[in-house]
């Protein structure tokens, strides 16, 4: 008793809490609070500038244009002369000379939100099988010292930047689907009387150009394969051990307990499919260097396409007039818009359904 | 008759099984070698172009020996330091807050929503915002608007991972300070944010290694140039860093190389891939490091 006494006062005194290392907090708690609280205003404020912004500088297409925006298919950022017509669609002469007019720069936006959709589409038919596929390898069948290996390589992919993919999409897989993928699908299936408009537009047929819809496509897919396999693989995991358990029990074989897991969790793994979904929407410079940027809706995944995001980086620097520049910023809220409700939705969805999606690694 | 057929059922059922087995591995193999793919032509066409010359030397204008990449190098290293003091600092913030601050505010459940929605803004739409705010009123693309828009790609992941990371510390080292008497911004100065540093970090780099790869929100905002981001004039020695003006970053010169027509280019392009992809790899193995090394000491 004594000896502990005595060692407590023989001890130096002990720092002041007040201090992290040498400089006094004075006020300390009055400062971190305001500085935290200015902080969730401007992390508030980011957002609502975000839409404060663009939908002002949307509001004259918007004014323009009105909701017709989102369904016409004209892009015409300057203005066109022409040769008049008549009623009857022919060609007015007055006095031996054409008589022309003059057509306004005009704006719609259902090509680039077509393209954004096909291309999305076609990643998620890639990415979502496999990613799946994936989780379920990880969680079921997985031997332990393959886990952390092959999860920090599905990481790994996630970090590559999309320049990366870009590069490679340009030249690698392009011109392989160029030279050799289509061609073939071309050889097998075009013949198919059903499956023309695969290879022929109109009368014409289309040239095998390696960058197009497919190849943008599938680009997004690699890229959204690891953060759908990441997110169902946590979700997999939150699923309560008695349920697999049970359904052994009952006699079921390993892919129909898998069904059941998938089943459970299912909420949580469309969830993860948004995200996926999310991220391609968004996506953009991967997508810009192999979709072929042309402005035109065609039924074939063999032309060249152009999404929202690929149409903003193509044009936004070098816009050529204020109602153009409104155009492309009106394009960019219907993506901004687009990609939230996404994200709401998903977050929703996966929110409390995963074991620990953020700290996975 | 029974028996017979159930067990033809069941047999079946094995069959599918297995064979589901088979698929759902070949699928995990799938992403293995694609991941493989894409690295082993970055890889390769990454050596095979680089010099020394790359880090040398600013774009010489001839097609045929084109110099170097240095100007982008430069320009990326000072946006992400730009950036970074702008935006780990606003996150760290946010997530203290989150986590220790956010229990009975009304602001807690808007603020962790917006955060979540801003991490899954397209990074495109962030550089429309930047050219909105910062480069139409200063006339100019510049270096500030493309340092600012990374800064804002970097908030929602730096304050996501803090909160979440300081959520992990263990509710009896907050108590044990505030019985000790210290004060609340003493026990998260002092006890919380020190027991999370390895993983505090581990975020950062997240954000770092996210940000250092950005090109979208550049193009409209740092717009991208092919000389040192420095001032000239005033004294032969001293180069101030000029962020008045179009602004030098490495994904923009090799998006700009790689969709350009010249095959000496195009290398450039795929060095500077190179470059990218080795500091981005760096930075994720320095993340493992540090997020295994705190799970240890916090055990």
């Amino acid at each position: 008793m004594t000896a502990i006494s005595s060692s407590q006062t023989e001890r130096p005194a002990p720092a002041p809490l007040d201090r992290v290392g040498r400089v006094r907090l004075n006020n300390a708690d009055f400062w971190l609070v305001l500085a935290c609280r200015l902080s969730v205003f401007i992390v508030l404020g980011m957002l609502a500038a975000l839409l404060i912004v663009l939908t002002k500088s949307a509001w004259p297409a918007m004014r323009e244009f009105g909701p017709a925006f989102l369904v016409r298919s004209d892009w015409r950022p300057n203005e066109l002369e022409q040769p008049k017509h008549d009623a009857a669609g022919k060609i007015l002469f007055v006095d031996g000379e054409m008589v022309m007019e003059t057509l306004a720069p005009t704006f719609g936006a259902l090509p680039v939100i077509y393209g954004t959709a096909i291309s999305s589409a076609i990643a998620l038919a890639v990415a979502v099988p496999i990613g799946l596929g994936s989780a379920l390898f990880l969680v079921r069948l997985a031997p332990k010292f393959l886990i952390a290996p092959v999860s920090f390589l599905i990481e790994f992919l996630a970090a590559i930047p999309s320049i990366a993919f870009g590069l490679w999409g340009l030249f690698v897989m392009a011109p392989f689907l160029q030279s050799t993928v289509e061609p073939a699908i071309k050889k097998s299936f075009g013949m198919i009387p059903g499956l023309r408009w695969l290879f022929f537009d109109g009368n014409r047929e289309l040239p095998l150009v390696g960058r197009d819809m497919l190849c943008g496509g599938l680009i997004l897919g690699v890229m959204i394969l690891p953060i759908i396999t990441a997110v169902s693989r946590d979700v997999l995991r939150a699923v309560p051990r008695t349920q697999i358990e049970g359904t052994l029990a009952l006699g079921a074989t390993w892919w129909q307990s898998c069904r059941e897991m998938l089943r459970y969790s299912r909420s949580g793994l469309f969830g993860a499919v948004m995200l996926g979904l999310a991220r391609a929407a968004g996506e953009t410079m991967a997508i810009t260097m192999v979709i072929g940027n042309n402005f035109q809706i065609k039924a074939s995944p063999f032309a060249p396409a152009q999404t929202m995001s690929s149409l903003l980086a193509n044009e936004f620097a070098e816009a050529s007039g204020e109602m153009h520049r409104s155009a492309l910023i009106e394009v960019a809220l219907v993506l901004l818009l687009m990609s939230l409700l996404f994200n709401v939705v998903a977050r929703y969805l996966v929110v409390g359904k995963s074991a620990n999606t953020s700290s996975a690694h | 008759m029974i028996s017979i057929a159930s067990n033809y059922y069941a047999r079946l059922a094995k069959a599918h099984s297995f064979t589901m087995q088979i698929v759902c591995t070949a699928f995990a193999m799938i992403i293995l070698v694609l991941l493989a793919l894409v690295t082993a032509f970055l890889l390769y066409h990454g050596f095979t172009s680089i010099n020394l010359a790359f880090f040398t030397q600013t774009p010489s204008g001839d097609i045929q020996n084109p110099g170097g990449m240095l100007h982008g190098l430069m320009g990326t290293a000072i946006l992400i330091t730009i950036a970074s003091t702008v935006g780990i600092p606003l996150g760290m913030l946010t997530g203290v807050y989150l986590s220790e601050y956010a229990s009975n505010s009304v602001l807690a459940g808007p603020t962790r929503f917006v955060a979540d929605v801003l991490a899954g803004v397209p990074s495109i739409v962030v550089g429309i915002l930047g050219y909105e705010l910062l480069v139409v009123p200063l006339g100019d693309y510049n270096g500030w608007a493309g340092a600012i828009a990374l800064a804002f790609i970097m908030v929602p992941i730096v304050a996501r991972t803090t909160e979440e990371m300081l959520r992990l510390v263990p509710k009896s080292y907050r108590e044990a300070s505030v019985a000790l008497g210290a004060t609340k911004a003493g026990t998260i100065l002092r006890v919380v944010i020190p027991s999370a540093t390895g993983s505090l970090v581990t975020g950062i780099m997240l954000a770092i290694a996210r940000v250092a790869g950005e090109t979208a929100p550049l193009i409209f905002t740092a717009l991208g140039s092919r000389f040192l981001p420095v001032i000239r004039e005033p004294s032969p020695y001293f180069h101030p860093t000029d962020l008045q003006h179009p602004f030098p970053s490495l994904t923009k010169q090799i998006f700009d190389y790689a969709t350009g027509p010249y095959p000496e280019q195009k290398r450039l392009a795929w060095a500077g891939i190179l470059v990218l992809i080795s500091l981005i790899f760096v930075l994720n193995l320095s993340i493992r490091y540090f997020a295994t090394r705190t799970r240890r000491t916090a055990t």
